[in-house]
């Protein structure tokens, strides 16, 4: 039997990571909902963002949080060209296409990775000081409450843009209707490019916010995509705040989880529960339309 | 609705391409023979990935799923026969012990019975969700065997021994392949393949007509496993080796999808082309490109998406003027067949 205090401690840690799964998968659900394009090369675009973080702080001695930023900005301009260059031209002409580009752009990226650093984990605890915060018997590392409350404050940031900014409301219009936002004068093509924009730099912010936390290697995309995969399953397609709590539900389950199977079944769980979800509601929990749509 | 457009289309569309056919089977029946071992391996690593080209090709090129855990069953199959010819290793008892033909159709076998048990529950997804699914499912299946180490030999692997000569593996990988390729042929120009195709252009247009979506995707979906199954079982067997990091890996996927997608999906020939291509590619590129050879390869998929989807072999066809293109992401073709 596992102690209660030990299980109250992985809830919390569970918590606080769900938080960073929730940016993790943030990206991948709003290009799903907004453009019907699931972004295979999400994780690995992650393990870019990680190795972004990684660098400005081994190198330039830069703080995590000021790599995050750059993160957001290099995959944010990356995912802009990969839809101004590559993806337009092959969305529309059905469902396989977008998946097999996406598929083999994650292949570039972690092949890519794999020539830069090398297949070793890069060392983690890239330094953000400060003492555990010890609540009773429950003691909670300062980097994971910095890391969420980094990740709070991107999702709600990235809501605040959609719900209150111009361009958030030429979003929503483009995912409601693409013909209907032209007639209005919207200029879907570059909503798109900006979509893909903002969807790949949360995988970024969020690949430097689990560099804070984990070991990161070139091979952990996959990993990554079917997390923040099964967030957005959990969470709804295109809901912000679906996909905080998709992100808790999944960093809770899988912490608690461990504690009793064992670490080497962290990645089984959430696939598993993934797995589950879809078997219950096979357009996710909150969503309602076919996936080839 | 989709009708044939004559039962000999496609790699077999005349005595030409037969007879090209049987040439090229019969050149890679004396490659061990004549060849050094070097060559031997490149070439049966060749119809390793004809087959599982030619196996996703018959569920995602011509009945429109896109799998993305076919690497699992080729995973599966390779660790199945494993099992069968080297048990004492996995702590399996002795009794068991199988020759090379029974070890590899018991891969076939476990790769189809899973196929059965996991496609009710992935055909309950479609599009988008599918293709997570399946490689959602594919990773659990590896991370399973990883973590069962005594099964598996975990990071480490394990090694495999069989009663045969390389040589001999070589050529009974090499009967298998023709026999998948000629029963994918059958399948792909029976009735089962008109449904396939019905439910890859229009699943509720297919289901409307009568056609019962779940038993002609289970069907390609089973039939396409076992024959992933075969591949990895009769790779173990050759290179006698197996671990789930590598063997269970989603670069397999990785590859079977270069292999369709150079070849051509939804034809006959694309994968075979495929194969040869990527052989050809894959050993030449470690060659020139070294550690970049992946990198050039995911290059690859992406202009051969987007500016040959037809991939190789309806770029040949073009050029020679072949007009029994039977590429089944041309509307066009369909809609003239369907107007008949």
């Amino acid at each position: 039997m596992v102690a209660t205090d030990l299980v109250v401690q992985s809830l919390l840690n569970g918590l606080l990571l769900g938080g960073i799964y929730a940016v993790a998968a943030l990206g991948l659900s709003l290009v799903f909902g907004i453009m019907d394009i699931v972004n295979l090369a999400h994780g690995h675009m992650l393990m870019v963002g990680a190795y972004v973080a990684i660098t400005l702080f081994t190198a330039f001695g830069l703080t995590p949080i000021v790599g995050m930023v750059v993160a957001f900005v290099v995959l944010f301009v990356l995912g802009m060209a990969l839809q101004r260059v590559v993806l337009k031209r092959v969305v529309g002409e059905g469902m396989e296409q977008p998946i097999i580009v996406l598929f083999g752009l994650a292949l570039m990226l972690q092949s890519i990775g794999r020539i830069v650093v090398g297949s070793d984990a890069q060392a983690t605890d890239i330094g953000i000081p400060g003492n555990p915060v010890s609540i009773g018997e429950i003691t909670l590392s300062f980097p994971r409450l910095v890391t969420f409350v980094l990740s709070l404050a991107l999702i709600l940031g990235t809501w605040a843009f959609l719900k209150y900014t111009t361009t958030g409301l030429a979003i929503r219009a483009t995912a409601q209707n693409n013909a209907a936002a032209q007639y209005m004068g919207i200029d879907t093509a570059n909503i798109y490019v900006l979509t893909l924009g903002i969807g790949t730099g949360l995988a970024g912010a969020a690949g430097a916010l689990l560099s804070m936390l984990f070991p990161i290697t070139p091979f952990v995309g996959w990993s990554y995509l079917l997390k923040a995969f099964a967030v957005v399953v959990l969470g709804g397609v295109g809901s912000v705040p679906g996909t905080l709590i998709g992100g808790l539900i999944l960093g809770v389950s899988e912490n608690v989880g461990v504690l009793y199977l064992g670490g080497g079944f962290r990645d089984i769980i959430s696939f598993t529960i993934f797995v589950l979800v879809l078997l219950v509601r096979p357009h996710g929990l909150f969503g309602n339309s076919g996936g080839g749509e | 609705m989709v009708s044939l457009t004559g039962p000999f289309e496609g790699l077999f569309g005349d005595r030409r391409r037969v007879g090209l056919f049987v040439v090229a089977v019969l050149a890679l029946a004396v490659v061990p023979y004549t060849t050094t071992r070097f060559v031997t391996n490149i070439f049966f690593n060749g119809l390793v990935f004809v087959l599982l080209g030619v196996s996703w090709n018959l569920i995602a090129g011509y009945t429109g799923q896109i799998s993305l855990g076919h690497h699992a069953f080729f995973g599966l199959g390779a660790f199945v026969s494993a099992w069968l010819t080297t048990p004492m290793r996995a702590g399996l008892p002795e009794s068991i012990q199988s020759p090379v033909l029974v070890a590899v159709a018991a891969a076939a076998i476990v790769a189809g019975l899973l196929a059965l048990v996991l496609g009710p529950i992935l055909f309950r997804l479609t599009g988008h969700y599918f293709a997570i699914g399946t490689l959602a499912v594919a990773a659990i299946i590896q991370l399973v065997l990883l973590d069962q180490r005594q099964f598996s030999g975990g990071a480490t692997g394990y090694y495999v021994s069989n009663e045969l000569e390389p040589d001999v593996v070589f050529l009974l990988m090499l009967v298998a392949t023709v026999a998948c390729i000629l029963v994918t042929y059958a399948i792909v120009n029976s009735r089962a393949g008109l449904g396939m195709r019905a439910i890859h252009d229009d699943e509720d247009a297919a289901s409307s007509l009568g056609i019962n979506p779940l038993r002609y995707k289970m069907f390609a979906f089973i039939v396409a496993s076992m024959m992933a199954g075969i591949a990895g079982g009769f790779y173990a067997q050759f290179w006698l080796y197996v671990n789930p990091d590598s063997t269970l890996a989603v670069s397999w996927m990785v590859d079977t999808l270069v292999v369709v997608v150079l070849g051509g999906m939804g034809s006959m020939a694309g994968p075979l082309l495929g194969g040869a291509l990527f052989v050809a590619l894959d050993e030449g590129l470690r060659q020139i490109a070294g550690e970049f050879a992946p990198v050039i390869e995911g290059a690859l998929i992406i202009t051969f998406i987007i500016y040959a989807p037809g991939g190789l072999y309806k770029l040949l066809a073009d050029r020679f003027g072949d007009a029994e293109s039977p590429a089944v992401d041309e509307d066009a073709t369909t809609d003239q067949s369907g107007a008949e």
